[in-house]
């Protein structure tokens, strides 16, 4: 089993990309591989807690929970964050937040990469 | 190399795919680019198909624009997120997303 680290830039709650970033994590996780998952620019909205589900909309706060007890490693540029308000004190129990070295690391001893840029 | 691409949009990556050089090329087409695998414009398929290249098509976002699978171009295989995970794994060194 390896490591496969999956970034995800520029894409808010309800886009297509967060979405199928998150069920491939979740794909993987489920292979046995370990998974480091950084969100940036605008998907950084994913870590804010307490988001309201709707039918039929698209909501990630629940699957990410489940990943996140499964093992999945997800962080949050955290100057993204707060340029857009998003603070520790509304952020995801078990949602971490550092800077873009993080992602750098991450990416420097995982197996597999998958860079998900802007859209 | 050998290089997954990623197509998760109609709009054509043409361009960037054809400053790709890898030695094996696989294309996953994943959201709207499924409909690269089934759409024909002019009786034509779409150019994207034309490279030398292995072409897989997710499964899930097929069914959820209504695509039959059975209609797709025969060259694409359908496949679902375990076996993403597998080609990124086993078959590919390095992925792209366009």
């Amino acid at each position: 089993m390896g490591k496969f680290t999956i970034g995800c830039f520029s894409s808010l709650v309800g886009s297509l990309n967060l979405d199928f970033a998150v069920k491939l994590a979740g794909a993987a996780l489920d292979k046995g591989h370990k998974v480091d998952m950084w969100v940036s620019g605008n998907a950084t909205m994913l870590s804010i807690k307490g988001q309201r589900a709707f039918k039929d909309y698209s909501s990630l706060e629940k699957p990410l929970k489940e990943l996140m007890e499964k093992g999945l490693t997800i962080t949050a540029c955290e100057a993204c964050a707060e340029a857009r308000g998003y603070n520790k004190d509304n952020t995801m129990e078990g949602f971490k937040r550092h800077s873009m070295d993080w992602y750098l690391a991450s990416t420097f001893d995982a197996d597999r990469v998958l860079h998900i840029g802007g859209e | 190399m050998k290089l997954a691409a990623f197509v998760s949009d109609y709009r054509l990556s043409v361009d960037s795919l054809e400053r790709l050089k890898p030695e094996k090329l696989g294309i996953i087409l994943v959201q709207n680019g499924v409909y690269h695998a089934s759409i024909k414009e002019n009786g034509s398929a779409s150019p994207l198909l034309g490279y030398s290249a292995d072409y897989y098509a997710l499964q899930e976002d097929l069914e959820t624009r209504g695509i039959d699978a059975s209609k797709l171009d025969g060259k694409v295989k359908v496949i679902n997120l375990g076996d993403v995970v597998d080609l990124i794994f086993n078959d590919y060194e390095k992925t792209a997303w366009l």
